[in-house]
């Protein structure tokens, strides 16, 4: 039952500014994910948390105590790191033991608290195993064992499956999620891979260059993202840069009337939303390659100024190399200087010649 | 976050100043050895020795100096001191540098043994070394044991000749010849040499043209800490080499304990340093550098 | 040279037979000559095999006084010098691998000082400064010479030691809650152990091997096992002393040295001498 409060936390290095202004408030039992390019703050973020940095200015609360003065050793947190850092000269048992017996235990519980730990992550019998006889993911599992044996009110895990395959990355996510909902404990996930926070995440926070872009849960961050830096950065992302004249988005392929006022503009739309529609003559976007996965085609376009865009068609239209097409957009937002200004849908698919009113796609 | 990592010691707590007081306390007796005992030693045998005590006080003098110089039997100590460390380093090379190529490029099971073997000497102490080699190739030793078995003449005994202490310090300093060598020769990687023999290269051209010019650093370094190591050597050119001329560390002891004569002593060990200066000089620089590189 | 290095495809290997050869002939022939004149009681030119073995010298090795004495002062001298070593040098090599403070690099760098030098010339210079201390001859003399030996072997290799430490394993026994003092002694201490224990085992070898300095200072009441050596090699008839003292004198180092050499590994050592 724990709440983290993190109050315009800074901190920066000799040069550089690593985080700057960051707060954020997570719920007791919410797991949130930050989410960034590296170098956008995220694991020093997660370091000052667990103790390991010291902020420049700023407070980080555990359920209303200002813990950012303490050394690591008296912080109620657990971390699960990278490289999981396990003791190589312990053994499973006394890695996961270590704590409970700084904390003076009567050697029974410890070994029964032990056994709990280990068979929560999947591991029940491991304890006598040296830690380099284990995989990748054992080992990971066992370090997630050493922070929740010792039941932290926050749990920070720092990109924790980053030395795994794809493979079994899915699956421990999977299980770390499982684990943390049923323990219902407070979570703070450092990752660089959107499709790790999208699964698991209660609330993303996307970070850049130590600040927060945008802090919503995944289908928001996917549907809605706020700035251009988070539609980029989150799935896949038409952008098309152009002026807006006159209360309408104007580029040669395409012109949508906006609700703006007048100045440069970044047209921003998913391929899932990017129709396309067979056309004649000289003008159109020209198809450069489709790609067949089956459930759709990815078709890759150039427009006449060099933009390269992708649009996910159905599998029921061939699109050869070289072939044109128009643009039809069902769905947009639009930013300026990174910074949401209209957003909206084109009503009706552009297929039809009256759509032409709302959607003046020039040939 | 390369920075992140450097940052924090043993966790953030503690103040940066603080942190920094307790490091220097930490090194503060090691560094104090260095300075007593290295540094000002050297900086007292160079004062003391130029400016010397005279009856009205102390007064620059060049005296000693002039002395040795002018002495036949210094000189001709000196002179077979730079001899010796010629030869030597000469020798090492030649010797050492064919058994690092080996090493390097060779995958068959010879190549644990002759590394084996070639590091061997750095386990045995320089006196078991000297005692050995006297009976080996002193007067009636095994190689003379051997060729009078066979039929042949004895050997003129290399033992109490210049060339006693050669063939000791050659077979002493062999294996971190080779071990600097080699770790200079492991830059070097073999898409480099392939590709020099994929256009055509012969293997003389190979080692002329490739992996010459890359570890000529690396030779560098092996000869300055083999002449460093060589040039004031004590105990094989005192049992194996020649009681006149002797090479400087004999005769700084002799001079320093026997004759009981401290400032010829420390005049003779300042025109060591002198004769070092450079090597030292380049051995420190390219060691800097290399840690450098490595810490950034 | 080169040649060898394109005849993996099982060719033979003579250039490896032939420096094979070359090196047990020349590195192990001195050797087995102590070894064999050890156990000697006769061996007379030009006879190619002794024409006596036996124990006898060791009998009369190990019952003379000035043997004992030596050893005793030799194990004594090493067993301080390291002790003083380990004692001033690892707290330091800590502080090298793991803070940061004003002087680090220079600090650190000038521990080569004691190998830019002719070895000999300084040790002359030092002597220079302990003769003016009175601390020729004595017991605390040979130390701090000794001493200064050993010091950069003994910054050195545990500064890597302690640098090849993961950092996140500290950071972990502390997120536990360990406070500094024991984060150093149950992970830091563990993990560079056994590199930290072979370069306290060879500072120990190399300094009761140690013979300059040892003489220079000490001559002539302190006298060492190696001084013993020499001057039995100068002045006593008897040969067998001098192999039988090689040989006890060397069995058991070179043991110890084999398991420091494993442990650091060959690459450790020459970089350690800025290979």
């Amino acid at each position: 039952m724990a709440r983290l409060t993190i109050e315009s936390l800074r901190k920066s290095f000799a040069s550089t500014v690593a985080v700057d202004d960051f707060s954020l408030d997570v719920a007791d039992g919410e797991l949130v994910c930050l989410l960034g390019p590296s170098g956008s703050g995220k694991s020093t973020i997660l370091r000052m948390i667990g103790g390991f940095e010291q902020p420049t200015s700023g407070a980080i609360r555990i359920d209303g105590q200002d813990v950012s003065r303490l050394p690591p050793d008296r912080r109620p947190t657990g971390m699960v790191f990278q490289s999981h850092a396990l003791w190589s000269h312990m053994n499973v048992f006394n890695n996961i033991a270590f704590g409970l017996k700084l904390r003076r235990l009567p050697r029974s519980e410890i070994r029964r608290k032990v056994e709990e730990a280990l068979e929560l992550v999947g591991l029940g019998g491991y304890g006598h195993r040296q830690t380099f006889q284990l995989s990748g993911g054992q080992q990971q599992r066992v370090a997630l064992a050493r922070s929740l044996v010792l039941e932290p009110k926050i749990l920070l895990l720092d990109e924790p499956f980053a030395s795994l395959d794809q493979h079994l990355r899915e699956r421990l996510r999977e299980e770390v999620r499982d684990i943390q909902q049923r323990l219902g404990i407070t979570t703070l996930f450092v990752t660089h891979g959107q499709d790790e926070a999208l699964a698991m995440a209660d609330r993303i926070v996307v970070l850049r260059n130590g600040q927060c872009e945008q802090a919503d849960a995944p289908d928001i961050i996917y549907r809605n993202p706020q700035t251009q830096f988070v539609a980029g950065f989150i799935g896949q992302m038409n952008f098309i840069a152009a002026n807006v004249e006159g209360g309408t988005f104007r580029h040669p392929h395409v012109s949508i009337a906006v609700g703006v006022q007048d100045g440069p503009a970044v047209l921003a739309v998913r391929p899932e939303a990017l129709g396309l529609a067979a056309t004649d003559g000289e003008a159109g976007a020209t198809v450069l390659r489709s790609t067949d996965f089956g459930s759709h085609i990815m078709v890759d376009v150039e427009l006449a100024d060099g933009t390269r865009l992708k649009a996910m068609t159905s599998p029921s239209i061939r699109w050869e190399r070289g072939a044109r097409a128009r643009l039809v957009p069902a769905a947009y937002a639009l930013y300026r200087d990174n910074r949401l200004v209209d957003s909206g849908r084109v009503e009706g698919r552009a297929t039809t010649a009256a759509s032409l009113d709302v959607v003046r796609v020039t040939v | 976050m390369a920075d992140t990592a450097t940052a924090s010691a043993t966790g953030g707590s503690e103040p940066a100043i603080g942190r920094g007081l307790k490091g220097l306390l930490l090194v503060a007796l090691p560094v104090f050895l260095v300075g007593w005992l290295i540094i000002y030693p050297i900086i007292a045998a160079i004062v003391s020795t130029l400016f010397v005590e005279a009856t009205d006080g102390v007064q620059f003098s060049t005296a000693s100096y002039r002395f040795f110089f002018s002495d036949p039997y210094s000189r001709a100590n000196l002179a077979l001191t730079l001899w010796t460390t010629g030869v030597c380093a000469v020798l090492l090379l030649l010797v050492g540098l064919p058994i690092a190529l080996y090493l390097r490029f060779s995958t068959s099971r010879f190549a644990d043994l002759v590394q084996s073997l070639a590091i061997f000497p750095m386990f045995v102490p320089s006196i078991i070394l000297s005692y050995a080699l006297i009976r080996t190739i002193g007067p009636n030793g095994t190689v003379d044991i051997l060729l009078n078995a066979v039929g042949l003449p004895k050997i003129p005994s290399p033992y109490l000749t210049p060339w006693g202490p050669v063939i000791g310090l050659v077979w002493d300093n062999l294996p971190l010849t080779v071990l600097m060598l080699t770790a200079g020769l492991a830059g070097i990687s073999n898409s480099a040499v392939e590709a020099a023999r994929d256009v055509g290269a012969g293997p003389i051209r190979v080692f002329w043209h490739i992996i010459l010019p890359r570890m000529g650093n690396s030779i560098l370094v092996t000869i300055s800490f083999t002449v460093l190591g060589i040039f004031s050597s004590f105990t094989l050119p005192y049992v194996l080499g020649p009681a006149s001329p002797e090479m400087m560390g004999p005769f700084m002891l002799r001079t320093f304990n026997d004759l009981y004569d401290p400032l010829n002593a420390k005049t003779q060990a300042v025109i060591s340093f002198v004769f070092c200066l450079f090597f030292g000089i380049f051995y420190v620089w390219s060691i800097a550098r290399n840690q450098r590189s490595q810490s950034r | 040279m080169i040649r060898t290095y394109s005849s993996t495809s099982g060719r033979f290997d003579w250039t490896g037979l032939a420096f094979t050869i070359l090196l047990a002939i020349v590195i192990a022939v001195p050797l087995l000559v102590v070894f064999t004149w050890a156990f000697t009681e006769v061996w007379r030119y030009p006879s190619v095999i002794p024409q006596k073995f036996g124990l006898r010298f060791w009998d009369q090795t190990l019952s003379r006084a000035d043997v004992w004495e030596a050893l005793s002062i030799s194990l004594r001298l090493s067993a301080t010098v390291t002790a003083l070593s380990a004692l001033i040098c690892l707290p330091a090599a800590y502080a090298f691998a793991r803070m940061k403070f004003p002087g680090r690099d220079l600090f650190f760098l000038s521990f080569l000082a004691s190998h830019a030098f002719p070895k000999f010339g300084l040790l002359v210079a030092i002597a220079a400064i302990f003769l003016q201390l009175n601390l020729i001859a004595t017991f605390w003399g040979v130390v701090l010479i000794q001493l200064v030996g050993t010091l950069m072997l003994m910054i050195w290799i545990p500064v890597a030691a302690f640098q090849a430490v993961d950092r996140r394993m500290e950071e972990a026994a502390r997120d536990v809650g360990a406070g500094p003092l024991r984060v150093f002694w149950s992970i830091t201490l563990p993990q560079a152990g056994p590199t930290i224990f072979a370069a306290v085992l060879l500072t120990f070898v190399s300094t009761f091997y140690e013979t300059e300095g040892a003489w220079l200072i000490g001559a002539p009441q302190i006298r060492t096992m190696p001084v013993l050596m020499i001057n039995f090699i100068n002045n006593q008839v008897v040969i067998q002393y001098g192999a039988v003292l090689s040989v006890i004198l060397w069995v058991p180092s070179f043991i110890a040295l084999m398991f420091a050499r494993r442990v650091i590994g060959t690459g450790a050592f020459a970089k350690g001498f800025g290979a």
